[in-house]
């Protein structure tokens, strides 16, 4: 199939609300046409409805949605240039395999010859070629789930939605598939869109990744720049990012970072939101605490006592408590000396500024801000 | 005495051992319950089963059975036969026609009722479902009463005639057939229509090319119940009659066993029980037919879903 040029989406405050409830609350994105774009969220964080307003499905309560810079909010479904990939297929049961597939072609009343020339075409590249009689019911939930694939791509959409399309397969099948899908992706070119609670399925296929919370976007960047630069703590709790630690944030240090105040410990985060303040967490990699004999003096440095010594092989992970009762990680290279950390030690844990990141709290940022918006709707 | 009862006592009672756990038999097919279904079965099937069998009756009598004939009181007979006394063939050319404009107004009404109060969201869609289920549990004689004065007094346009009972029975069999239909939209949900709308169709051609062929089971359900329902009502048919000319078989029966009944009137009710038959048999059929490519080999549907969509009432 051939690369499309277009396929650019933008939502422009894009709000969607059930009764008090904000199910999208002012979501503002801009998706290049061809990018491997994800929501990723965990359920009712508002990622399935935001797919269901630019399929056309919902229509939103306030905001736009802009396909090639078209206005198309006010578009139905069905004259939208986009399609989707249902979650649960939505094969219909009546019509065997080059049927459904054909279903959007005879829609568009393309020309017999044609119709057949694409189906098949379509089938080629879901690798279902001899499936053509097949009725639904009669394949596996993978080969199902590539039937609501060529059904939606048949048609050359500008944007392909995908809600959950792997949710209802097992583990091994979602893997493959996983990897198959991105390929394709590549290989039409067309812009995807991701809808998935699944972590690790956006970070192995997305080109950028939006994790939503309770109706807003948390956070928009590419799968490792997500996962190693997490800019809020839900960002950072949702990807399991590993030692967060409560802390209170209290601005600018002057020199580009921040002060936080762990327990009774002055810190400062040199990366992350220098001017943040107030309650949040702050993170740091397992690999990046060093630990350090028990009284070293310096900053960024608080008296722990190590908890627990496991041995991975290539490092050695220690169960850090640190004096403010937080448990930590740390990693060390194995390289061959003795590490004398054992269990029972007491050290001082050492946080280098540069390593360490303060998080903005949007869940205690969230109250106020959801007034405000009540009260400007 | 004492040598018999030595000699017979352990094998009776190891007979009525045997019955009982033969009966019990709690590891293996529950054959108390197959039992009781049985008895269930037969107690209500005989009747109808002796009433059919006095219609195959050689002689005038419907109690003394005189010998066999297969076709005397169904078209054999010259004057008493169904097919040849023109009460019973006017009765049960009424009663077809009035099941076949019922089935033909009922259950497109229906289906359109239907598809407007399922996807009907918002204020008034809760009354209106309400209401729709009211004819179900009105008792039928008050239906009837209640039509045959508004026709008296309201609409007075309209007389006791056919045209009364088609408009009684489609009044009180609308209720089943939107029941229906609207099982079979619940349990077939948005995704179909909603993936025909993501696909390009337009709503009329969604409701054509996907829609209706989903709800085919349940239309053909329908139309079976309709059928049903109008071919064996009396009290409606009864209220809204013009007299003779507007009796129904069932009307028909009920006069005739009051006077000197004939086996023919047997014959008569026979034919119901083999349209009633015919019917629930074609609407099984039916289903299974449309339905075969919604069920997995061996898994659940069919029958059960059908129980399932008709048993929505």
């Amino acid at each position: 199939m051939a690369t499309r040029a277009n396929g650019d989406v933008e939502l422009q405050e894009l709000v969607k609300s059930y009764g008090p409830v904000r199910a999208v609350d002012n979501i503002n994105l801009h998706i290049p046409a061809g990018e491997f774009f994800s929501l990723l969220g965990s359920s009712g964080c508002g990622k399935t409805t935001t797919l269901r307003m630019i399929a056309g499905f919902e229509k939103p309560t306030h905001g736009k949605i802009l396909l090639d810079g078209v206005d198309m909010t006010e578009t139905p479904p069905h004259k939208r240039h986009v399609n989707t990939v249902f979650q649960s297929y939505a094969l219909f049961p009546h019509l065997n395999v080059s049927d459904n597939v054909a279903f959007g072609l005879r829609r568009a009343k393309v020309e017999a010859s044609e119709v057949k020339r694409r189906v098949a075409e379509a089938l080629e590249l879901v690798q279902l070629t001899g499936f053509e009689k097949r009725k639904p019911v009669q394949m596996s939930g993978g080969q199902q789930q590539r039937v609501a694939l060529a059904r939606a791509l048949v048609l050359k959409p500008a944007v392909l939605l995908l809600d959950e399309p792997l949710g209802a397969l097992d583990a091994k099948l979602r893997k493959q598939l996983q990897i198959e899908l991105k390929t394709l992706q590549e290989q039409v070119g067309i812009t995807f869109i991701y809808v998935t609670h699944d972590q690790e399925e956006a970070l192995t296929m997305s080109d950028r990744i939006a994790v939503m919370s309770h109706g807003k976007v948390e956070q928009v960047a590419p799968p490792q720049q997500m996962y190693e630069e997490p800019a809020t703590v839900f960002v950072a709790d949702f990807l399991g990012v590993s030692n967060l630690m409560p802390a209170e944030a209290r601005g600018d240090d002057g020199r580009g970072r921040c002060r936080v105040k762990l327990d009774s410990f002055d810190l400062l985060a040199g990366r992350g939101d220098s001017s943040a303040s107030g309650a949040t967490k702050v993170t740091i990699r397992p690999e990046r605490v060093r630990l350090e004999a028990q009284g070293s003096a310096g900053e960024n440095r608080i008296p722990a006592m190590v908890e627990r010594w496991v041995y991975l092989g290539n490092s050695v992970q220690l169960i850090v408590r640190l004096a403010t009762g937080q448990v930590i990680q740390v990693l060390i290279q194995n390289s061959g000396d003795e590490i004398p950390f054992v269990q029972g030690t007491p050290v001082q844990a050492y946080f280098p500024a540069e390593a360490l990141r303060v998080l903005i709290d949007t869940e205690a940022l969230a109250p106020p801000m959801k007034g405000q918006a009540a009260a400007t709707a | 005495m004492t040598a018999i009862a030595v000699g017979s006592g352990p094998a009776q009672r190891s007979a009525l051992a045997r019955a009982r756990v033969w009966i019990a038999n709690p590891w293996g097919r529950a054959r108390f319950l197959v039992l009781i279904s049985w008895a269930y079965a037969i107690s209500s099937i005989l009747p109808v089963i002796i009433a059919i069998q006095f219609s195959f009756n050689s002689g005038r009598s419907v109690s003394a059975w005189q010998g066999f004939s297969l076709t005397k009181w169904y078209w054999g007979d010259p004057t008493n036969s169904v097919w040849n006394d023109p009460t019973l063939q006017s009765a049960l050319i009424q009663s077809l026609k009035l099941a076949g404009l019922d089935m033909a107004i009922a259950t497109p009404l229906g289906v359109m009722l239907a598809l407007g109060l399922a996807r009907w969201r918002g204020y008034g869609s809760g009354p209106a479902n309400f209401l729709m289920l009211f004819p179900l549990v009105t008792p039928e004689i008050v239906m009837g009463v209640s039509l045959y004065l508004v026709f008296l007094y309201l609409f007075t346009f309209i007389h006791p005639s056919t045209a009364a009972q088609v408009l009684g029975h489609v009044t009180f069999s609308l209720s089943y057939v939107v029941v229906i239909i609207r099982g079979r939209l619940f349990s077939i949900g948005r995704q179909y229509e909603e993936a025909a709308a993501d696909l390009g169709a337009t709503p009329w051609e969604t409701l054509r090319l996907v829609l209706l062929p989903l709800l085919m089971p349940a239309i053909f359900s329908s139309l079976m119940i309709v059928f049903a329902i109008s071919i064996d009502d009396f009290v409606i048919s009864q209220w809204l009659s013009c007299g003779a000319g507007c009796d129904t078989i069932p009307i028909r029966i009920y006069s005739a066993t009051r006077g000197a009944p004939l086996p023919s009137v047997n014959a008569l009710a026979a034919i119901m029980v083999y349209f009633t038959l015919a019917a629930l048999v074609a609407a099984y059929l039916l289903f299974r037919y449309l339905t075969r490519g919604e069920r997995p080999a061996g898994g659940h549907g069919g029958a059960t879903s059908m129980v399932g969509d008709m048993g929505a009432f």
